[in-house]
Parts: C-alpha cells; structure tokens; sequence
C-alpha cells in the first residue's frame, strides 16, 4: 500500500497541529454523543499505546516508568500525534492496579483517587509485593506487571468484613509493602511521607504531558472497582478468591458487601462535572466466572456500584476483560445510556455484543491486537466491514481489545487501522 | 467375587468421574479414598481423572464451564491424584507415564494461573511434566528441550508482550534444529488464531482442559 493511501490520517494530523483545540473539543463530542447512544459525526476510534509505542519511540519500560523528564515526554507526544485517537489511555509515567491504597484511603476524598494505581515511584516507596517494575525486579525492557499475590488467610474474613478499612492499614499493607515496615513506627509514618511525595511527582508529570499533547481532551475521571477484584486481585489472589467463593461462599459475601461503602466513597470523592465525568472499572475475575457464580457474586455488586454512580450524574467506563459474552445480557439491566463497555476479546463481537447491547449500552472493542501482525490491506478491509455492519446504529468507538499493542504490530497496519476508521467511520 | 468387584468398581469409577465434573470437593476425596482403600488399585483413581479431564474440557469448549470451575477441578485432580500416587508407591509402582511436557511462563511475564491449571492437569492425566517456571527466556527453553527432549513444549503467557516472546522461543528452537523434535502449544488468554500462525506454534487454546486434550491427542498420534 502506498502512503498516499493514509489520505485521511494525514489530513488529521495536520489538523492536529493547525487546530488543536477545534480538534479536541470535536473528539470530546464525539464521545458525548456515543455515551448518549446517539450518532457523532464519525465512529471515534481509541487511540494505540503499550509496546508498540515504545517500539516506535525509543523508550524503554523503564524510561516510562522511572524518567520524567521532557525526552519522554517529547516521545510520547510526538507518538500521541503520528498514531492519533479520539480516546487515548496514556499511562505517563506508567501504572499499575492499586486500587486497594484508594480504598485504605476513602475516607480521604483530597487524594484518594490520585493513589488508586501505583507508579513505580510509589512502588519504591512501598515496596509492594504486588506489583514488579523494570530496572528493579525486572529488566528495563520488560513491562510491568500486576501480580497480586496472597495476602490473606481464608480464616481472615470475618475481620476484612468487621472493618475492611482498618483491617487493610493494620494487616495487609505490612504484609504486602515491606517499605511500611509496622504500623504507627517512624518508618511507617515516614513511608506515607514519601509515599505523597512520589504520587504528586508522578500524577504532577502525567497532567504536564497530557496537557501539552495536541489536540486531546481532558475529560475528569473517577474510579471505582468490584468488591471481588479487590479480593482477587489484592488480597488472595485471583486463584484462592475463586476457590473461596466455592469454600466460603458466606463469608466471601460479606466481604464483598463490605468493602462496596469504600468503593462508592472513592468514586464519589471526585464529583461529576458537566458534560462528562466517567468512572473507570477495570474487570478481572469476570470471564473466569461461570454465570451462577457471576450473578451470586459479582454481578449484584458491579450493578450496585454502576447504577450508584449513574445516578449521581457519572457515566462508566468499564473494562471487560477477557471473553465477557456469557454475562452480556446482565448488562441490559443497567438504566439505557450508563456508559461505554469495553470488550477486549469477546467470541463474537458483532452478534454476541453489539447485536445484544446496541442502543442500550455504548459499545467499545471490535478490534484483537492480533490483527494488527497482518497486512495494510487487510485491517483496512476488516475495518471496512466491521463499519459496514456497525455503523448504522450509533453507540459506538472501535478500539483495540487492549489499547496496548504488541511491539512489533506493524506501524503500515496501526496507520491502515486509523485512517480506514477516518475513512469508512462518516456517518 | 470377580464379577461383583469389577461392577463396583466401574461404579466407582463413574461416581468418582462425576463427582470431579460436578466440581464435588468434599465427595470426590472421600470417593477416591474409598476406592484406594477398597480396591487398592490407583489405576481407577487415574482413569477417573483422565476420563474427567476430557469431559471437562468439551465442557469448556462448549462454553459450559469457566476458568473457575477449571481451576476448581485442577484442585481436586491435583489432590486425589497425590492420593493416587501415594498409594502407588505405598504398593512399590510406578505410573506410566504417557508423554513428557516442558512448560514454562514465557521470557517478561510473570503470570501463572493458567499454566498451574495445565500442571495439575497434565500431571493428573499421566503426562511427566518438568515446569521451568515464570519469565523464561528463550535459552533456558532450548536448553531444557536438549536436556529433557520433552514430547510437547508448552508455552504459557497472559500478556500481549508474551506472544513476541513465545515467537522468540520457537525462532530459538529452529535456529537450535530442535523445532521438528517437539510439538509446540501456546496458551494464555490473549492468544489466539492469529498469534499460533505469527508465533509458528502446532497449536493454540485459550483453556487448560482443552490444551490437555489436544496433548493427550498428539500422544495417541504419536503412539500410533
């Protein structure tokens, strides 16, 4: 394929540069209008990152992760305008999950959500054994990574339900941050000091580099999390969680009902602001789920905390990881218009997701990671009639399953994939 | 008494297949101790398992069954399968084994709850299975196929970053002329069609039962 092909993607870019705040504020449209399920001028696309970007930049995980200085920032910026989205997840310095400091924190609303992932400068901070970062447990080149692991006996539930806040300080961050050492010592208080410290460091330099890419929204967001996950992903790992559920399924119950009050506090500590303000959920332990065990254990509390926030004037982001097909349907018990669903890898997106969800819940996904290995031609072709079966109905962003590519995907295929959305994408 | 014994014993057997598909705990223990008590014959409690392990898996692929309940079968295969081999060597034997795997994390990734399904399963069925671990680069795959000439390399990952790496792992096999020798499967949640052909792999599955069915297939094949 000729580069005269990516017509449309050059053109678009340039109106990045020319017009950036034009450029943004029809990007931000185009994503109110999809959260109220109507039409926007053009399906929106969401934007690619993860290895392909650093391929296609020079850096490496550890310079995403550690250097915050104007090199990366440069990178990032000058990948944010040559691979362009309406939506882009630009992790600047990279995170991780760390949903369960958000949730030790409720009850501080000031900076709660600002400590709901981790950096890799909190991370040396902690010392989390939750969480691995490249040029400490990894080498620089490799990604990060969420592990998890188990920090919590089976017999510990009763007192994670008596008081999930306190019982998170008391026990399971000692147990799962060495850098804390005992609570109320010097060291303790003096990690927390530093803890601060390194989480406006890194949230001060993702604001920065977001705030000088060209043409982006900023749109306010709140986060919130699946009582399940936390425990899954935090406290017994997601392997002892499942099993809980079938051993201890009361007690697993009660911690899920427990730890829903400072899950909704965290949410609501950043208050919905006029036109858009979503919440974002990432979901882990779903797909495992069989639906029996989804809807006794899983689904009452993600409704719960959807139709909460919903109701106070948010609208979702949420993340479906994995296959997420069997639970679809439970979806439509949401109110019409709560937000955007984003299917990484669902069996078979068309009929089995946007077949079900169109015109009740906003849809993102449509596109495996995978595709982006085969030729120009063909991403053009699939997006072409993944357009063609799609587009009608409004309600729509095509995304990657995952914004995160893999490293070698072809730069020719990313550039086809957005310019074929630019091109067959006009309502 | 002959006949009588072999009846019970098939029954045995069935109960204990459907107490393990039901995902029964408690009752699949209590079963598998009975029968080794019983019948002093661990080839049933094996049976049992490899007969499981199948129905699990179509189970899976009919999309009847998740990776909790795989995760809750490994458990129970894992554990009545130690009773199984205890009361082997109890009785001075050793079980055949049906084919040897080499499994491991790939090369950047951390992440190993699908392949510990696959390790519980795999060793439940019968397979010799050496497990080299998480983030293992290329090299110690090539040289553990050299030492171990394993019948199938398994090669595990949750992250997309994972499918470079397992594309990597295969490239080192052909450069070491060992790719023919073995049967390569990838597995994790992100793999798919599209990542078997880009990483050069026999076979790819996105589920631990059906990753053993096919390894139990390639056996027969082999053993043909």
């Amino acid at each position: 394929m000729s580069s005269t092909s990516f017509d449309h993607l050059s053109k678009w870019i340039e109106r990045h540069e020319r017009e950036p705040e034009l450029v943004a504020k029809e990007k931000l449209d185009r994503i109110i209008r999809i959260t109220e399920l109507k039409t926007p001028d053009r399906v929106p696309l969401l934007a690619p990152s993860g290895d392909f970007m650093l391929n296609q930049t020079g850096l490496t995980w550890y310079d995403l992760s550690y250097e915050l200085t104007d090199k990366v920032k440069k990178a990032v910026s000058k990948f944010a305008l040559e691979y362009p989205g309406d939506f882009a997840i630009f992790f600047v310095p990279y995170l991780l999950e760390g949903f369960i400091l958000a949730a030790a924190f409720s009850d501080f609303p000031d900076f709660s959500n600002s400590i709901r992932f981790i950096s890799g400068l909190l991370h040396d901070v902690l010392r989390d054994k939750w969480s691995r970062w490249p040029g400490r447990e990894l080498r620089v080149d490799q990604h990060p990574q969420f592990i998890g692991g188990e920090f919590m006996k089976p017999e510990e539930y009763s007192k994670l339900v008596e008081d999930p806040v306190g019982f998170i300080h008391g026990t399971i961050l000692p147990r799962a941050c060495s850098g804390l050492g005992s609570p109320g010592t010097p060291q303790w208080n003096g990690a927390w000091i530093r803890a601060g410290f390194a989480v406006q460091r890194a949230m001060g330099f993702m604001m920065e580099t977001l705030m000088q890419l060209k043409g982006y929204p900023a749109t306010p967001l709140t986060n919130a999390y699946v009582p399940a996950d936390i425990i899954g992903d935090f406290l017994r790992h997601p392997t002892g969680a499942i099993l809980d559920i079938r051993r201890h399924p009361d007690e697993f119950k009660a911690a899920c009902d427990a730890l829903l009050e400072p899950v909704l506090k965290v949410a609501t500590a950043i208050p919905p602001i006029p036109p858009l303000t979503m919440f974002f959920i990432p979901l882990h332990l779903n797909e495992m789920l069989p639906p029996k065990l989804y809807n006794e254990f899983y689904w009452p509390y993600l409704k719960k905390i959807i139709e909460t926030l919903v109701g106070k004037g948010y609208k979702g982001f949420v993340f479906f990881e994995g296959d997420h097909t069997p639970h679809v349907d439970t979806l439509l018990e949401l109110p019409k218009g709560w937000g955007i669903a984003w299917f990484e890898r669902p069996r078979d997106f068309v009929k089995s997701v946007w077949g079900k969800l169109k015109g009740h819940t906003t849809v993102a996904g449509g596109i495996s990671p995978m595709l982006f290995y085969q030729s120009p031609e063909k991403v053009e072709e699939y997006v072409k009639n993944l357009l063609q079966e799609i587009k009608p109905e409004g309600g729509f962003m095509i995304a990657p399953g995952v914004s995160e590519l893999p490293k070698d995907a072809n730069p020719a295929s990313v550039k086809a994939f957005i310019n074929a959305v630019l091109k067959y994408g006009v309502y | 008494m002959k006949p009588v014994k072999y009846t019970l014993r098939v029954n045995y057997l069935k109960d204990l297949v459907n107490s393990i598909v039901e995902l029964d705990e408690q009752k699949s223990f209590e079963l598998a101790k009975r029968i080794l008590e019983e019948t002093r014959d661990p080839k049933v409690v094996f049976e049992a398992v490899r007969q499981a392990a199948e129905i699990i898996g179509e189970k899976y692929e009919k999309g009847e069954f998740f990776v909790a309940d795989l995760i809750m079968a490994g458990e129970i295969m894992k554990t009545i399968s130690g009773l199984a081999r205890q009361k082997l060597k109890e009785l001075g034997e050793a079980r055949k084994i049906i084919g040897k795997l080499l499994i491991g994390t790939v090369e950047g990734d951390v992440h190993d709850i699908g392949k510990n399904i696959v390790v519980s399963m795999a060793e439940a069925v019968g397979f010799e299975v050496i497990d080299l671990g998480v983030d293992v680069p290329p090299s110690k795959f090539v040289e553990a196929v050299k030492e171990h000439n394993p019948d199938i390399l398994g090669l595990s990952g949750l992250l997309t970053t994972a499918i470079d790496s397992m594309k990597k792992t295969v490239d080192e096999l052909k450069k070491a002329g060992l790719r023919s020798k073995v049967k390569v499967i990838i597995g994790g949640g992100r793999v798919d069609q599209y990542a078997c052909e880009y990483v050069g792999a026999d076979a790819w599955s996105n589920d631990a039962a059906e990753g053993v069915k096919i390894m139990l297939k390639w056996m027969e094949e082999k053993a043909k």
